[in-house]
Protein backbone atom coordinates (compact mmCIF):
# COMPACT_ATOMS: atom_id res chain seq x y z
CA UNK A 1 0.00 0.00 0.00
CA UNK A 2 1.82 2.90 -1.19
CA UNK A 3 1.65 5.96 0.27
CA UNK A 4 2.69 8.48 -2.85
CA UNK A 5 3.03 8.15 -6.53
CA UNK A 6 6.30 8.10 -5.97
CA UNK A 7 6.59 5.04 -3.64
CA UNK A 8 3.78 3.92 -5.99
CA UNK A 9 5.82 3.25 -9.27
CA UNK A 10 8.48 1.64 -7.33
CA UNK A 11 5.67 -1.02 -6.76
CA UNK A 12 4.38 -1.55 -10.14
CA UNK A 13 5.75 -3.82 -12.75
CA UNK A 14 5.90 -7.87 -12.63
CA UNK A 15 3.48 -10.65 -13.53
CA UNK A 16 -0.19 -9.99 -13.05
CA UNK A 17 0.08 -7.28 -10.38
CA UNK A 18 -3.01 -5.46 -10.45
CA UNK A 19 -3.38 -1.49 -8.63
CA UNK A 20 -6.82 -1.70 -6.75
CA UNK A 21 -8.92 1.45 -5.73
CA UNK A 22 -12.25 0.84 -4.71
CA UNK A 23 -12.06 -3.28 -5.23
CA UNK A 24 -15.74 -3.10 -6.16
CA UNK A 25 -14.81 -5.19 -8.91
CA UNK A 26 -11.58 -6.25 -9.26
CA UNK A 27 -12.66 -8.18 -5.42
CA UNK A 28 -15.57 -9.94 -6.38
CA UNK A 29 -13.76 -11.63 -9.82
CA UNK A 30 -10.66 -12.50 -6.94
CA UNK A 31 -13.35 -14.18 -4.46
CA UNK A 32 -15.23 -16.07 -7.09
CA UNK A 33 -11.53 -17.17 -8.81
CA UNK A 34 -11.90 -15.70 -11.75
CA UNK A 35 -8.84 -13.85 -11.07
CA UNK A 36 -5.75 -14.36 -9.08
CA UNK A 37 -3.10 -11.83 -9.09
CA UNK A 38 0.02 -12.81 -7.58
CA UNK A 39 0.42 -9.13 -5.30
CA UNK A 40 -2.41 -6.12 -5.32
CA UNK A 41 -1.43 -2.52 -4.92
CA UNK A 42 -4.02 -0.97 -2.96
CA UNK A 43 -4.38 2.87 -3.16
CA UNK A 44 -6.05 3.03 -0.16
CA UNK A 45 -3.42 4.87 2.02
CA UNK A 46 -2.27 7.14 -1.03
CA UNK A 47 -1.97 10.40 -0.77
CA UNK A 48 -3.15 12.82 -3.20
CA UNK A 49 -5.21 11.48 -6.56
CA UNK A 50 -8.16 12.41 -5.18
CA UNK A 51 -9.11 15.50 -5.99
CA UNK A 52 -12.07 17.29 -8.74
CA UNK A 53 -10.20 20.33 -10.37
CA UNK A 54 -11.08 22.81 -12.09
CA UNK A 55 -8.91 23.57 -15.10
CA UNK A 56 -11.18 26.00 -17.23
CA UNK A 57 -12.19 23.66 -20.18
CA UNK A 58 -11.85 21.21 -17.98
CA UNK A 59 -12.50 19.36 -15.07
CA UNK A 60 -9.79 16.83 -13.88
CA UNK A 61 -10.91 13.88 -11.54
CA UNK A 62 -8.64 12.00 -9.45
CA UNK A 63 -8.38 8.34 -9.61
CA UNK A 64 -9.43 7.61 -6.05
CA UNK A 65 -12.33 9.89 -6.24
CA UNK A 66 -15.25 7.55 -6.05
CA UNK A 67 -18.72 7.66 -7.09
CA UNK A 68 -20.21 9.24 -4.22
CA UNK A 69 -18.25 12.17 -3.93
CA UNK A 70 -18.46 12.84 -7.82
CA UNK A 71 -22.43 12.90 -7.40
CA UNK A 72 -22.12 15.24 -4.45
CA UNK A 73 -19.53 17.59 -6.40
CA UNK A 74 -21.08 21.13 -7.55
CA UNK A 75 -18.88 21.64 -10.43
CA UNK A 76 -19.27 18.60 -12.05
CA UNK A 77 -23.24 18.83 -11.69
CA UNK A 78 -22.50 22.63 -13.45
CA UNK A 79 -19.87 21.41 -15.98
CA UNK A 80 -21.07 18.16 -16.94
CA UNK A 81 -24.21 16.87 -16.11
CA UNK A 82 -23.86 13.54 -18.34
CA UNK A 83 -21.78 12.26 -15.63
CA UNK A 84 -23.93 12.35 -12.25
CA UNK A 85 -26.85 11.23 -14.52
CA UNK A 86 -24.54 7.60 -15.70
CA UNK A 87 -23.26 7.24 -12.09
CA UNK A 88 -27.05 7.48 -10.26
CA UNK A 89 -27.21 4.75 -12.37
CA UNK A 90 -24.35 2.66 -11.01
CA UNK A 91 -24.46 -0.36 -8.71
CA UNK A 92 -25.65 1.04 -5.35
CA UNK A 93 -24.92 3.25 -2.30
CA UNK A 94 -22.44 0.63 -1.02
CA UNK A 95 -20.62 0.12 -4.13
CA UNK A 96 -20.65 4.03 -5.39
CA UNK A 97 -18.80 4.68 -2.16
CA UNK A 98 -16.50 2.58 -3.17
CA UNK A 99 -16.25 2.30 -6.63
CA UNK A 100 -14.21 4.90 -8.68
CA UNK A 101 -14.26 6.04 -12.62
CA UNK A 102 -10.47 5.33 -13.33
CA UNK A 103 -11.54 1.71 -12.00
CA UNK A 104 -14.59 1.44 -14.19
CA UNK A 105 -12.69 3.02 -17.01
CA UNK A 106 -9.33 0.33 -16.50
CA UNK A 107 -11.76 -2.63 -16.50
CA UNK A 108 -12.69 -1.43 -20.30
CA UNK A 109 -15.97 -3.25 -19.66
CA UNK A 110 -18.37 -2.92 -23.06
CA UNK A 111 -21.35 -2.66 -19.97
CA UNK A 112 -19.24 0.31 -18.40
CA UNK A 113 -21.52 2.59 -17.98
CA UNK A 114 -19.68 5.47 -16.54
CA UNK A 115 -17.22 4.82 -19.63
CA UNK A 116 -20.10 6.37 -21.73
CA UNK A 117 -20.06 9.49 -20.01
CA UNK A 118 -16.16 9.89 -20.83
CA UNK A 119 -16.61 9.42 -24.23
CA UNK A 120 -19.51 11.68 -24.49
CA UNK A 121 -17.33 14.07 -22.74
CA UNK A 122 -14.32 13.58 -24.60
CA UNK A 123 -12.37 12.85 -22.08
CA UNK A 124 -7.99 12.56 -21.71
CA UNK A 125 -7.04 9.75 -19.62
CA UNK A 126 -3.79 10.86 -18.05
CA UNK A 127 -0.99 8.04 -17.79
CA UNK A 128 1.80 8.27 -15.58
CA UNK A 129 4.88 5.72 -14.93
CA UNK A 130 8.39 5.73 -14.58
CA UNK A 131 9.09 6.93 -17.60
CA UNK A 132 6.71 10.20 -17.10
CA UNK A 133 3.31 11.00 -17.83
CA UNK A 134 1.28 10.70 -21.59
CA UNK A 135 -2.09 11.24 -22.44
CA UNK A 136 -4.39 9.81 -24.55
CA UNK A 137 -8.21 9.78 -25.54
CA UNK A 138 -10.27 7.54 -23.94
CA UNK A 139 -11.52 6.17 -27.31
CA UNK A 140 -7.96 5.10 -28.19
CA UNK A 141 -7.31 3.98 -24.66
CA UNK A 142 -9.43 1.47 -24.63
CA UNK A 143 -8.77 -1.18 -27.18
CA UNK A 144 -11.31 -3.67 -26.24
CA UNK A 145 -13.67 -5.50 -23.41
CA UNK A 146 -10.88 -5.71 -21.05
CA UNK A 147 -8.27 -4.34 -22.61
CA UNK A 148 -6.67 -0.81 -22.67
CA UNK A 149 -3.37 0.94 -23.65
CA UNK A 150 -2.17 0.60 -19.66
CA UNK A 151 1.37 -1.38 -19.47
CA UNK A 152 1.98 -2.96 -16.03
CA UNK A 153 4.22 -0.26 -14.93
CA UNK A 154 1.76 2.70 -15.57
CA UNK A 155 -0.94 3.89 -14.19
CA UNK A 156 -4.11 6.04 -14.67
CA UNK A 157 -3.69 9.29 -12.52
CA UNK A 158 -6.58 11.57 -13.05
CA UNK A 159 -9.38 11.54 -16.16
CA UNK A 160 -9.57 14.80 -17.60
CA UNK A 161 -13.45 15.60 -18.91
CA UNK A 162 -14.47 18.44 -20.80
CA UNK A 163 -16.88 20.74 -19.34
CA UNK A 164 -20.36 20.65 -21.38
CA UNK A 165 -22.46 22.98 -19.84
CA UNK A 166 -24.50 24.08 -22.79
CA UNK A 167 -25.50 20.68 -24.15
CA UNK A 168 -28.53 18.50 -23.10
CA UNK A 169 -27.52 15.41 -21.58
CA UNK A 170 -29.62 12.13 -22.01
CA UNK A 171 -29.23 8.71 -20.70
CA UNK A 172 -31.05 5.11 -20.84
CA UNK A 173 -29.86 2.17 -19.31
CA UNK A 174 -32.17 -0.54 -19.86
CA UNK A 175 -31.17 -3.33 -17.52
CA UNK A 176 -32.73 -6.37 -15.59
CA UNK A 177 -33.51 -4.67 -12.35
CA UNK A 178 -32.98 -0.68 -12.09
CA UNK A 179 -30.27 -1.32 -8.79
CA UNK A 180 -26.87 -3.28 -9.27
CA UNK A 181 -27.70 -4.33 -12.64
CA UNK A 182 -25.28 -4.71 -15.84
CA UNK A 183 -27.01 -2.97 -18.63
CA UNK A 184 -28.64 -5.03 -21.10
CA UNK A 185 -28.06 -1.56 -23.43
CA UNK A 186 -27.58 1.61 -23.06
CA UNK A 187 -27.52 5.45 -25.13
CA UNK A 188 -25.95 8.32 -23.73
CA UNK A 189 -26.00 11.82 -25.87
CA UNK A 190 -25.32 15.10 -25.78
CA UNK A 191 -27.12 17.43 -28.10
CA UNK A 192 -26.33 20.90 -28.77
CA UNK A 193 -27.93 23.30 -31.45
CA UNK A 194 -26.66 21.33 -34.61
CA UNK A 195 -24.16 19.42 -32.65
CA UNK A 196 -24.95 15.39 -31.14
CA UNK A 197 -22.43 13.30 -29.46
CA UNK A 198 -23.94 10.07 -29.03
CA UNK A 199 -22.66 6.49 -27.60
CA UNK A 200 -23.87 3.06 -26.72
CA UNK A 201 -23.23 0.91 -24.15
CA UNK A 202 -23.04 -2.85 -24.53
CA UNK A 203 -23.89 -3.57 -27.72
CA UNK A 204 -20.28 -3.87 -29.21
CA UNK A 205 -16.72 -4.85 -27.98
CA UNK A 206 -16.31 -1.41 -26.32
CA UNK A 207 -18.83 1.76 -26.43
CA UNK A 208 -19.81 2.53 -29.28
CA UNK A 209 -19.83 5.92 -30.95
CA UNK A 210 -22.40 5.97 -33.73
CA UNK A 211 -20.15 8.79 -36.11
CA UNK A 212 -22.08 8.22 -39.20
CA UNK A 213 -25.72 9.05 -37.55
CA UNK A 214 -23.75 11.90 -35.60
CA UNK A 215 -22.26 13.34 -38.71
CA UNK A 216 -25.80 13.27 -40.43
CA UNK A 217 -27.33 14.92 -37.69
CA UNK A 218 -25.13 17.59 -38.31
CA UNK A 219 -25.32 18.01 -42.14
CA UNK A 220 -29.40 16.78 -43.11
CA UNK A 221 -30.27 20.14 -41.83
CA UNK A 222 -34.73 20.95 -43.03
CA UNK A 223 -34.01 17.15 -44.49
CA UNK A 224 -33.80 15.32 -41.22
CA UNK A 225 -34.98 12.30 -41.30
CA UNK A 226 -35.48 10.20 -37.77
CA UNK A 227 -35.52 6.89 -39.75
CA UNK A 228 -32.28 7.45 -41.54
CA UNK A 229 -30.59 9.02 -38.29
CA UNK A 230 -31.61 5.36 -36.19
CA UNK A 231 -30.36 3.62 -39.76
CA UNK A 232 -27.46 4.86 -39.36
CA UNK A 233 -26.78 4.79 -35.87
CA UNK A 234 -27.49 1.08 -35.83
CA UNK A 235 -24.26 0.97 -38.39
CA UNK A 236 -22.25 1.25 -35.02
CA UNK A 237 -23.72 -1.59 -32.88
CA UNK A 238 -22.98 -5.16 -33.11
CA UNK A 239 -24.83 -6.74 -30.41
CA UNK A 240 -24.59 -10.49 -29.13
CA UNK A 241 -26.67 -12.89 -27.39
CA UNK A 242 -25.59 -13.57 -23.80
CA UNK A 243 -27.12 -14.65 -20.17
CA UNK A 244 -28.85 -11.03 -19.64
CA UNK A 245 -30.22 -10.72 -23.29
CA UNK A 246 -30.10 -11.44 -27.23
CA UNK A 247 -28.98 -9.52 -30.10
CA UNK A 248 -32.60 -9.45 -31.50
CA UNK A 249 -33.60 -7.74 -28.39
CA UNK A 250 -30.54 -5.36 -27.72
CA UNK A 251 -30.86 -4.32 -31.34
CA UNK A 252 -34.43 -3.44 -30.24
CA UNK A 253 -34.05 -1.23 -27.49
CA UNK A 254 -30.96 0.61 -29.01
CA UNK A 255 -33.67 1.38 -32.24
CA UNK A 256 -36.73 2.45 -29.47
CA UNK A 257 -33.72 4.55 -27.19
CA UNK A 258 -32.19 6.55 -30.05
CA UNK A 259 -35.72 7.63 -31.15
CA UNK A 260 -36.32 8.38 -27.53
CA UNK A 261 -33.42 10.29 -27.51
CA UNK A 262 -34.61 12.37 -30.45
CA UNK A 263 -38.06 12.76 -28.96
CA UNK A 264 -37.31 14.33 -25.83
CA UNK A 265 -34.46 16.64 -27.35
CA UNK A 266 -37.46 17.75 -29.30
CA UNK A 267 -39.54 18.26 -26.32
CA UNK A 268 -36.95 20.12 -24.64
CA UNK A 269 -35.25 22.01 -27.14
CA UNK B 1 0.55 -7.48 8.89
CA UNK B 2 -1.11 -5.47 11.37
CA UNK B 3 -3.77 -3.14 11.56
CA UNK B 4 -5.97 -1.26 13.82
CA UNK B 5 -9.79 -1.18 13.83
CA UNK B 6 -12.75 1.14 15.88
CA UNK B 7 -15.19 -1.06 15.48
CA UNK B 8 -18.57 0.43 17.25
CA UNK B 9 -15.72 2.36 19.84
CA UNK B 10 -14.13 -0.42 20.69
CA UNK B 11 -9.82 -0.71 19.30
CA UNK B 12 -8.92 -3.60 17.96
CA UNK B 13 -5.61 -4.17 17.15
CA UNK B 14 -4.80 -7.32 14.99
CA UNK B 15 -2.73 -9.74 12.87
CA UNK B 16 -3.96 -10.17 9.47
CA UNK B 17 -3.05 -11.11 6.09
CA UNK B 18 -3.52 -8.99 3.75
CA UNK B 19 -5.43 -10.30 1.48
CA UNK B 20 -8.37 -10.79 4.31
CA UNK B 21 -11.62 -9.67 3.49
CA UNK B 22 -13.36 -7.11 6.18
CA UNK B 23 -16.26 -9.57 6.50
CA UNK B 24 -14.49 -12.29 8.22
CA UNK B 25 -12.03 -9.98 10.21
CA UNK B 26 -15.43 -8.80 11.87
CA UNK B 27 -16.91 -12.17 12.31
CA UNK B 28 -13.85 -13.33 13.76
CA UNK B 29 -13.55 -10.54 16.24
CA UNK B 30 -17.19 -11.02 17.44
CA UNK B 31 -19.33 -8.97 15.52
CA UNK B 32 -21.82 -11.30 14.12
CA UNK B 33 -24.19 -9.12 13.14
CA UNK B 34 -22.23 -8.81 10.04
CA UNK B 35 -23.66 -11.42 7.52
CA UNK B 36 -21.86 -13.45 4.83
CA UNK B 37 -24.62 -14.46 1.76
CA UNK B 38 -23.51 -13.84 -1.92
CA UNK B 39 -19.96 -12.89 -1.26
CA UNK B 40 -19.83 -11.34 -4.70
CA UNK B 41 -21.02 -7.31 -3.79
CA UNK B 42 -25.00 -8.35 -5.05
CA UNK B 43 -26.99 -8.24 -1.65
CA UNK B 44 -25.70 -6.28 0.89
CA UNK B 45 -25.91 -8.26 3.83
CA UNK B 46 -22.83 -8.25 4.57
CA UNK B 47 -23.06 -4.06 5.01
CA UNK B 48 -21.08 -1.72 7.71
CA UNK B 49 -20.25 1.68 8.27
CA UNK B 50 -16.87 2.80 7.52
CA UNK B 51 -16.52 6.58 8.06
CA UNK B 52 -20.14 6.87 8.88
CA UNK B 53 -20.46 5.30 5.06
CA UNK B 54 -22.46 1.96 4.24
CA UNK B 55 -19.88 -0.56 2.14
CA UNK B 56 -19.54 -4.16 1.46
CA UNK B 57 -17.38 -5.84 3.79
CA UNK B 58 -17.47 -8.78 1.62
CA UNK B 59 -15.35 -7.12 -1.18
CA UNK B 60 -13.16 -4.40 1.19
CA UNK B 61 -9.87 -5.65 2.28
CA UNK B 62 -9.83 -5.16 6.20
CA UNK B 63 -5.95 -3.66 5.39
CA UNK B 64 -7.53 -1.43 3.30
CA UNK B 65 -9.59 0.81 6.50
CA UNK B 66 -6.95 0.05 8.74
CA UNK B 67 -7.47 2.95 11.00
CA UNK B 68 -10.78 3.65 10.44
CA UNK B 69 -13.68 3.99 12.05
CA UNK B 70 -16.70 0.99 11.72
CA UNK B 71 -19.65 0.33 12.93
CA UNK B 72 -21.80 -2.26 12.86
CA UNK B 73 -25.63 -3.37 14.30
CA UNK B 74 -24.38 -4.16 17.85
CA UNK B 75 -23.11 -0.75 18.11
CA UNK B 76 -26.14 1.01 17.17
CA UNK B 77 -28.15 -0.39 20.40
CA UNK B 78 -27.60 0.43 23.87
CA UNK B 79 -28.13 -2.82 26.13
CA UNK B 80 -31.75 -3.68 26.03
CA UNK B 81 -32.85 -0.34 24.13
CA UNK B 82 -32.86 -0.64 20.50
CA UNK B 83 -31.95 1.89 17.82
CA UNK B 84 -34.99 3.46 16.32
CA UNK B 85 -34.49 2.03 13.47
CA UNK B 86 -34.61 -1.20 14.76
CA UNK B 87 -37.97 -0.64 16.94
CA UNK B 88 -39.51 0.50 13.79
CA UNK B 89 -38.93 -2.54 11.80
CA UNK B 90 -40.40 -4.45 15.14
CA UNK B 91 -43.28 -2.57 15.17
CA UNK B 92 -43.85 -2.65 11.17
CA UNK B 93 -43.12 -6.46 10.86
CA UNK B 94 -40.29 -5.41 8.68
CA UNK B 95 -37.60 -8.87 9.90
CA UNK B 96 -39.40 -11.66 8.30
CA UNK B 97 -36.17 -14.39 8.15
CA UNK B 98 -33.93 -11.70 9.63
CA UNK B 99 -30.84 -11.96 7.46
CA UNK B 100 -30.85 -8.67 5.77
CA UNK B 101 -31.96 -6.78 8.51
CA UNK B 102 -28.39 -5.54 9.77
CA UNK B 103 -27.57 -4.33 6.38
CA UNK B 104 -30.57 -2.55 5.91
CA UNK B 105 -30.88 -0.49 9.82
CA UNK B 106 -26.97 0.50 8.54
CA UNK B 107 -27.94 1.92 5.68
CA UNK B 108 -30.83 3.16 6.75
CA UNK B 109 -28.92 4.98 10.11
CA UNK B 110 -26.62 6.60 7.13
CA UNK B 111 -29.05 7.86 5.25
CA UNK B 112 -30.93 9.03 8.34
CA UNK B 113 -27.62 10.94 9.20
CA UNK B 114 -27.18 12.55 5.69
CA UNK B 115 -31.25 12.71 5.73
CA UNK B 116 -33.30 13.06 8.70
CA UNK B 117 -36.01 13.73 6.51
CA UNK B 118 -36.50 11.47 3.66
CA UNK B 119 -38.89 10.84 0.97
CA UNK B 120 -40.08 7.50 -0.25
CA UNK B 121 -37.99 7.69 -3.36
CA UNK B 122 -34.74 8.46 -1.09
CA UNK B 123 -35.26 5.49 0.96
CA UNK B 124 -35.88 3.41 -1.87
CA UNK B 125 -32.77 4.42 -3.89
CA UNK B 126 -30.92 4.16 -0.06
CA UNK B 127 -31.74 0.52 -0.03
CA UNK B 128 -31.02 -0.46 -3.74
CA UNK B 129 -28.42 -2.64 -2.82
CA UNK B 130 -30.05 -4.21 0.05
CA UNK B 131 -31.58 -7.36 -0.92
CA UNK B 132 -34.89 -9.14 1.15
CA UNK B 133 -36.42 -12.18 -0.05
CA UNK B 134 -39.29 -11.99 2.53
CA UNK B 135 -40.95 -8.95 2.46
CA UNK B 136 -41.23 -7.08 -0.66
CA UNK B 137 -39.53 -4.04 1.01
CA UNK B 138 -42.47 -1.70 1.60
CA UNK B 139 -42.67 -2.61 5.43
CA UNK B 140 -39.09 -1.46 5.57
CA UNK B 141 -39.55 1.31 3.61
CA UNK B 142 -42.30 1.97 6.13
CA UNK B 143 -40.63 1.24 8.96
CA UNK B 144 -37.35 3.69 8.10
CA UNK B 145 -39.95 6.58 7.46
CA UNK B 146 -41.49 5.61 11.22
CA UNK B 147 -37.63 5.75 12.58
CA UNK B 148 -36.63 9.06 10.84
CA UNK B 149 -39.81 10.67 12.73
CA UNK B 150 -39.00 9.54 16.01
CA UNK B 151 -35.39 10.54 15.76
CA UNK B 152 -36.76 14.28 14.66
CA UNK B 153 -39.36 13.61 17.43
CA UNK B 154 -36.12 13.36 19.82
CA UNK B 155 -33.91 16.10 18.54
CA UNK B 156 -36.85 18.63 19.16
CA UNK B 157 -37.37 17.34 22.74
Amino acid sequence: MPVDERELKSMLGGEDCKIMAGGTDLLVRIRSGRLSPSRIVSLARMKGMDGILDLGEEVSIGSRVTMSELLKCELIAASCPILPMVVREIGSPQIRNRATLAGNLVNASPAGDSIMALYLSNATVVISGVNGERREKVSSFIKGPGRTTLSRDEYVGAILLEKTPGYFPQFYKVGQRSAMAIAVASVGSLISGQEIRMAFGSVAPTVAVPEKACEYFEKAGEKFDDGEFARLAMLAISPIDDVRASAWYRSTVVKNLVQRTLNVWRKKG
Amino acid sequence: MKITLNVNGNLHEINIDPGDYLLEILRDLGYKSVRRSCHSASCGTCTVLVNGKPILSCSTFAASVDGQTIETVEGLSQGEKLHPIQEAILEEGAAQCGYCIPGIVLTGEALLRENPEPSDDDIKLALNGNVCRCTGYESQNRAIKKAAEAMRGDDYE
